[in-house]
């Protein structure tokens, strides 16, 4: 599959309380579509996500916020990696032929729903079972590693730091500042280990691509395109919890995902055969435990990665060089689609202030759920 | 002849000293502690964890719950506690109320019943958390707590050897009165009462009297013949009172201990007293008494000792707050009655199912095995009563109960791998402000919960917490 980016749209992540859904949808839409030197009417059909039914159900939550009407859309919703699912649903429609300008995008207002965490959602899971807040679905994973691999909480602080650092230099970001482990380690604890640095924001954002096949992409837009090479997904358990087999030190879905979009790309050695990557770091332990599922390293080494600068915007390997969710918050289905934007940027050399060397192929990676949804993208110049 | 076989007690692991609640109200305290249950535990989860002990499930053919404080005006407990210790679906279960000799009544009706024949093992389970208002005598004189027993038939005392833990029921008789007492109306809120000393003046010996001379003439008892008087009261001094004036010497009450359990006190003054050898008189009151003849004719184990050791302190706020008198508990989600009731073997009963394709346990019970897909190919199977943390959380962005956060009390949730198979995600309850200490690899043990209340709907499930 070889699928063209000829458009990227992000608005500014963060609090927009003086926006709606449909204000931040319009803002993404209408910047792809001008990046990509188009006009509206000449998408032929829209995969848009929103994770919260407030922000809109079925395809209507793009036809009416762009007044878009008489084609095709779905809404599509899979946890986090909602925004990626978008793009993959998209992408393989137009490398079937059936079209031959789609667009994917996601919105998400989450603040529009309360401040504390993303909301819950009814009838998720069955009465009796315990609730558990995102941050405690993956403190259940660095509970574990800590016991195992005898991580701590400073290791998961430099994951912060780093991506902070980056995303202190992103116009997009929602924050824009550096922060020190010791601040981190002595912020408020939200689910024991993960205290409030550990935790990517509850934020507001939009994110659209427009997509078309290599040869249309030529004559639209010449060489400035990037090129979906793969994108992989992987569903698993909603009761991570339930299956005995489960070790909480590795996320199936990923290693599926991962595997899928290597395959599918052709590549055998991710660590020299792509230059960087993005990954879903919802929580800083999440981030450590990417490292070893999307095979940077071997499983409990995560650590030693983060110690070792590997995967600062300057090492060997740079991991979310963009400042990741943590500088951006995650409005959920926004994200993916905002990750491939940024692999895109980097592609084609134009991630200002945070340009990786020689950035010629990248990946992005969705977590969703409690790390029951995954996708990963593989994307490269031309 | 019917005996009593086993008997076992539940005494919640929170006491609140009575000088703490003179500390915060300025009450003036009797002295000692009481047992206070837990925010999610009543008067049904209490019956449960009382009764956990000494269930061989398949050998009850009936329950009695007694308790003047179900959760419930219209529900039955005991088919409740039934289902939760898995018992058959098709035993007797009946709840008796409404006075302090609910226990006494259940067990005359199962003595009758086992001495008919149509029965063979009497569950009899009497549990009380009795609510009360902050700052008043009835605060400081009741304590929370169960205590359940077994009544058969016993072995008609032909052999004359002592089996272990011989226990018959000689004889019974009733005195019904009608006394001011302490009541509470149909929607009352709490326990009120005209003057306590009106009882304690003109009730509660004269009733006890009256219960226990005819039970003297039925059985041709001489006081001599008694060895103990085992007799339960509305309170302390009433206790000491009596006893003093037929000339014997007070006994453990364990109002410095517990406090008053209600209709469960005098079985819990009953399994301090079976512990030992001889004849007991065993005295209940409450609008008349009931009085046995009980011959304790070889001692009878319980785990009463280890129940009132094991206990942690709470302060008088955290008491207002296990009492829902203090704090906010808001919860946003609505879930299904319909499913709580479908799914009622894995929820209250607590069955998994084991994989004939694939052997692994897994929870709950669904159509196809979680770890090989394989479809309709499993049995049912009830899950282990003690387990294993794999791995934990203590959430600040969630109270006890899936109720929202309070900023105070996290909610402390685990993956438990059970004895031989199954992985449950629980809350782990019984822990302060889940500030005590937890870890990977912490043994646990199941015990049964109220979980939360939603659209008037009432939701119990299992949880874990330390071992006691």
């Amino acid at each position: 599959m070889e699928v063209a980016i000829i458009g990227t749209g992000v608005t500014k992540f963060g609090h927009h309380w003086e926006k709606d859904q449909e204000d931040l949808l319009v803002d993404a839409v209408y910047e792809a579509v001008n990046d990509a030197g188009i006009e509206l009417k000449d998408i032929e059909a829209v995969w848009c996500g929103t994770f919260y039914p407030f922000s809109g159900i079925s395809g209507n939550n793009f036809s009416d916020p762009l007044k878009f009407f008489g084609k095709p859309i779905s809404r599509v919703e899979n946890y986090c990696a909602t925004g990626m699912d978008n793009i993959r649903n998209a992408a393989f429609a137009v490398a079937s032929g059936a079209y031959d300008i789609v667009m994917a995008a996601g919105v998400e207002k989450l603040m529009d729903n309360g401040s504390r965490g993303i909301p819950y959602i009814e009838g998720i899971f069955p009465p009796y079972m315990p609730a558990v807040s995102a941050p405690g679905m993956f403190a259940l994973a660095a509970n574990r590693a800590f016991k195992e691999w005898g991580w701590n909480r400073e290791d998961l602080a430099l994951v912060a730091v780093k991506n902070h650092y980056n995303g202190a230099k992103h116009p997009k970001a929602h924050f824009r500042s550096e922060i020190t482990v010791e601040k981190a380690l002595n912020a408020p604890m939200i689910a024991y280990p993960l205290g409030l640095y550990d935790c990517s924001a509850v934020s507001d954002g939009a994110a659209a691509v427009v997509l078309t096949r290599p040869e249309i992409a030529k004559k639209l837009v010449g060489d400035e395109y990037a090129v979906i090479k793969s994108i992989g997904m992987a569903v698993e358990t909603i009761h991570p919890w339930a299956r005995p087999s489960e070790t909480f030190l590795s996320f199936p879905a990923t290693v599926k995902a991962a595997k899928m979009a290597y395959k599918q790309a052709g590549i055998e050695n991710p660590l020299k055969e792509i230059d960087f990557g993005i990954v879903h770091d919802c929580f800083t332990i999440t981030e450590l435990i990417n490292y070893q599922d999307m095979q940077l390293c071997r499983p409990g080494e995560g650590a030693k990665l983060i110690r070792d600068g590997v995967t600062a915007i300057d090492g060997d390997f740079p991991i979310n060089p963009d400042g990741g969710l943590k500088s951006f918050g995650h409005p959920i289905a926004a994200s993916g689609v905002r990750m491939v934007c940024e692999l895109t940027r980097q592609v084609l050399g134009k991630a200002e202030g945070l340009q990786v060397k020689d950035a010629e192929v990248g990946f992005a990676h969705n977590l969703g759920g409690p790390y029951s949804v995954a996708a990963v993208s593989i994307v490269s110049r031309p | 002849m019917a005996a009593i076989t086993s008997c076992n007690v539940y005494i919640p692991v929170w006491r609140l000293e009575r000088g703490e609640i003179t500390k915060a109200t300025g009450f003036q305290s009797l002295g000692g502690e009481r047992s206070v249950a837990c925010w999610d535990e009543d008067t049904i989860t209490m019956a449960v964890e009382a009764a956990s002990g000494i269930v061989d499930a398949d050998s009850i053919d009936a329950l009695i719950f007694a308790s003047t404080s179900s959760p419930f005006k219209v529900k039955q407990a005991a088919s409740l506690v039934a289902t939760a210790l898995d018992l058959k679906p098709d035993i007797f279960t009946a709840d008796v109320t409404d006075t302090f000799r609910a226990s006494t009544n259940a067990l005359i009706m199962a003595s009758e019943m086992v001495d008919s024949g149509k029965y063979k093992k009497i569950l009899v389970i009497a549990s009380e958390k009795i609510p009360v208002k902050p700052s008043t005598l009835y605060e400081q004189l009741f304590g929370d707590g169960a205590v359940a027993l077994t009544v058969e038939k016993g072995s008609d005392g032909s052999d004359g050897e002592g089996d272990e833990g011989e226990v018959e029921i000689l004889g019974y008789s009733s005195y019904s009165k009608p006394q001011p007492g302490a009541w509470m109306k149909a929607y009352d809120d709490s326990m009120k009462d005209f003057d306590m000393r009106v009882d304690a003046r003109f009730g509660y010996a004269a009733n006890l009297q009256a219960a226990v001379m005819p039970l003297f003439a039925k059985m041709g008892l001489m006081p001599a013949d008694i060895d103990r008087l085992v007799i339960s009261a509305p309170d302390p001094k009433s206790y000491v009172g009596l006893l003093k004036s037929v000339g014997v010497k007070p006994e453990e009450f364990f109002f410095d201990k517990v406090g008053i359990l209600g209709t469960a006190h005098p079985f819990l003054l009953l399994a301090h007293h079976l512990a030992k050898e001889g004849k007991i008189i065993l005295g209940s009151y409450g609008e008349g008494s009931d009085a046995f003849l009980i011959d304790v004719k070889s001692p009878l184990k319980s785990n009463l000792e280890k129940m009132v050791k094991s206990k942690k302190k709470i302060d008088y706020g955290e008491y207002l707050y296990f009492r829902e008198k203090i704090g906010e508990r808001s919860y946003p989600d609505s879930p299904s009655p319909v499913k709580y009731w479908r799914d009622k073997k894995s929820i209250l009963r607590f069955y998994g199912m084991k994989c004939k394709n694939c052997g692994i346990i897994s929870y709950p019970i669904g159509r196809c095995c979680i770890e090989c897909g394989a479809k309709d190919n499993y049995e049912e199977v009830r899950l282990s009563e003690k387990g294993r943390i794999y791995t934990y959380t203590i959430d600040n962005l969630l109270s006890p109960g899936n109720y929202n956060a309070d900023g105070v009390h996290p909610h402390v949730v685990a993956v438990v791998d059970f004895e031989g198979g199954g992985r449950v995600f629980m809350e782990v309850t019984d822990i302060y402000r889940g500030k005590e200490e937890i870890d990977v690899d912490m043994e646990v043990e199941r015990t049964f919960r109220f979980l939360n209340e939603k659209n008037g709907f009432r939701y119990y499930y299992w949880k874990v917490r330390k071992p006691r």
